[in-house]
């Protein structure tokens, strides 16, 4: 194969995948704190893509500004959403969370979806481009826009990394993560941690919604697609593995990109989730997780 | 959960009374108003779902198994019989059992496979299986047709009975007496010992094990009937509907959330609760559909709801109506 149509292939790869490993960190961070496996992912992703071409295609506003308020606009909406119903049926659920929580979350994505189709109607809203332009290398092509989103993205994993491993407020969310009663008993307001999970995985959804709003347009239906990558991703790398999902999100992306090269259209899902579903079987920890680990 | 002690079960001379107002109730209304073909199409959507959504229940209810790929078994009976049909001139009557046991293997297949999962990897695991099977039908248009469309063929006459296109009623009643039958097989195996080993292993797998009860031989006797069932209702509604596509709105993930809705709406271990359900929404949602994507934003809405307020749904209402 030719070197420059291999280095594209992998540029092309890595956009894909740190989009893929910021929507599973984000899935991952949720269901590690808080055991929910929140289906509604892919509509906090749209909601992103909303906010992202309201203040970048109809205010006019620079796009890190469009990023920044897709990302604070979702911090809210999660915070809400985990304050105004995922708390009151902790309280109420025992043994069934994990289902209760997840047809909790299929409810969300049912309203959200909708509502979105009521408020927008269906059109596509997209930008074209972030940063317009590219340069050449020999063969290969480096569009701007991706480099840019490629960045971001490392930078928004980075920042998230930072804050879960050196800061106070991101121990205590390990620490509840790890044994939430413990925790209790050394002062950690849980409660408060779980909406603070919630909020953050819900703005890692917001973000990537936003960066990816040149290639997914918004539309009611564009959380689709993203949540059932971010699920892949995070049944590859463990759920509730964050650095697997990092790993599993880059690697589907890669595979994803050279599948798209050599293989015919709508087979390259049914081999992606054919894997899954062997992942699911033999090793349901994920691919990273340490040999015989069951959940 | 209090399986023994349960006032409530049996029958007595008002409930048979109530049980026979009921039937009349599903046979007379279709065919007094026989001119409306509005009422017929409306009465056979509620009965599809609320069957569904019985099976749908025997699974979440009392198995404690998670299908989130229910859509993908009502795929698998109606392409199942559907390509049957089309492909090898069989009689298409034939073919609903051909399609309802082509579902009940895959989910013995199914149920084998996800043996060793728990929980919500079962549901994640059954998921990507539909979403195997509805795209590999999507990617093999010179065998399914694809997004094509697989036009299928309507029942033959039978014992003089129009089974054509234009005949709804005979659909109706057929579907009526496969519910009938459905629904009583259903509700004499929850109540059998089966039944039993089924909440058994619902609400402590490891306690059953140490009883010596095989979780594994329940699981897939589970996954098996549930399967079989919603495949028979599949198949009847691929010659029913006369065309079949794969598409995600009829047997991928929005098939699935119906169908889920109506038996958590019901009311997750009651079997009865899903048909009453499926009947008040499919008749909700035909009675207002000027209101179009607001239905959709009330069904999220009402499942969250029972999530928080109602987990018991409708089934709460059963004391003063039964």
């Amino acid at each position: 194969m030719d070197l420059s149509i291999f280095i594209q292939l992998i540029v092309l790869g890595l956009v894909r995948g740190s989009m893929y490993a910021l929507m599973g960190v984000g899935l991952s961070l949720i269901f590690g704190i808080m055991e929910i496996v929140n289906f509604a992912h892919g509509e906090l992703f749209m909601i992103g893509c909303y906010i992202m071409y309201f203040m970048a295609a109809m205010l006019g506003l620079p796009f890190p500004l469009g990023i920044l308020a897709s990302g604070v606009g979702l911090l809210i909406v999660g915070v809400i959403l985990e304050k105004g119903l995922i708390s009151p049926l902790r309280k109420k659920a025992g043994r069934e969370w994990l289902m209760d929580s997840f047809v909790l979350t299929i409810g969300l994505m049912v309203i959200f979806q909708n509502l979105a189709l009521i408020i927008f109607g269906s059109v596509q809203r997209g930008i074209p481009y972030l940063v317009a332009g590219q340069s050449t290398f020999g063969d290969v092509v480096f569009i701007y826009d991706h480099l840019v989103i490629l960045s971001l993205a490392f930078l928004t994993v980075g920042l998230l990394w930072y804050f879960i491993k050196y800061t106070s407020l991101g121990k205590a969310i390990r620490a509840t993560s790890q044994h939430s009663e413990a925790a209790q008993t050394l002062g950690i307001d849980v409660s408060r941690m779980y909406a603070v999970a919630f909020g953050i995985g819900a703005a890692l959804a917001g973000i990537s919604g936003a960066l990816l709003i040149t290639l997914f347009p918004a539309n009611p239906n564009a959380g689709m697609g993203p949540v059932l990558k971010s699920f892949v991703v995070v049944i590859l790398g463990g759920l509730g593995n964050i650095k697997g999902a990092i790993a599993a999100g880059i690697l589907v992306g890669l595979l994803e990109a050279f599948a798209v090269f050599y293989l015919a259209g709508g087979w390259q899902n049914v081999i992606v989730f054919s894997v899954v579903i062997a992942v699911l079987v033999f090793k349901p920890a994920g691919l990273f997780a340490p040999a015989g680990e069951r959940p | 959960m209090n399986i023994l002690a349960s006032p409530q079960r049996g029958m007595n001379t008002s409930r048979y009374i109530k049980l026979a107002l009921v039937l009349a109730f599903l046979i007379a209304v279709p065919w007094l108003w026989r001119e409306n073909r509005f009422i017929t199409t409306v009465f056979i959507s509620a009965l599809m779902f609320g069957i569904w959504g019985v099976m749908y229940d025997l699974q979440i209810g009392y198995g404690g198994l998670i299908n989130f790929g229910f859509a993908g078994f009502i795929c698998a009976g109606a392409y199942g019989s559907a390509l049957a049909a089309h492909h090898y001139e069989i009689n298409p009557w034939f073919c609903l059992l051909i399609g309802a046991v082509a579902s009940g293997l895959l989910g013995f297949l199914t149920g084998i496979v996800t043996l060793r999962l728990k929980g919500i990897f079962v549901g994640l695991a059954t998921w990507f299986l539909a979403e195997v099977l509805r795209l590999t039908i999507s990617n093999t248009p010179e065998y399914t047709r694809g997004m094509l469309g697989l036009a299928v063929k309507p029942l033959p006459d039978v014992f003089g009975l129009d089974f054509s296109r234009a005949a709804l009623l005979p659909y109706y009643y057929l579907l009526l007496i496969l519910v009938i039958i459905i629904f009583a097989m259903a509700a004499l195996m929850v109540n059998s010992k089966i039944g039993l080993s089924f909440k058994a292993i619902r609400e402590d797998q490891l306690a059953t094990e140490t009883l010596g009860l095989s979780t594994t031989k329940y699981k897939l006797i589970n996954f098996t009937t549930a399967c079989f069932f919603t495949g028979l209702i599949g198949a009847f509604y691929a010659h029913y509907i006369g065309i079949l596509t794969p598409d995600p709105t009829e047997f991928g993930v929005p098939r699935t959330v119906e169908v889920l809705t109506v038996a958590y709406v019901g009311g997750r271990g009651t079997l009865w609760g899903s048909i009453l359900a499926a009947f008040l929404l499919i008749g909700f949602q035909e009675y207002f559909r000027q209101l179009g994507a607001w239905r959709l934003v009330m069904y999220g809405a009402l499942l969250i709801t029972v999530m928080i307020y109602a987990p018991k749904g409708l089934s709460t209402i059963r004391k003063y109506i039964w």
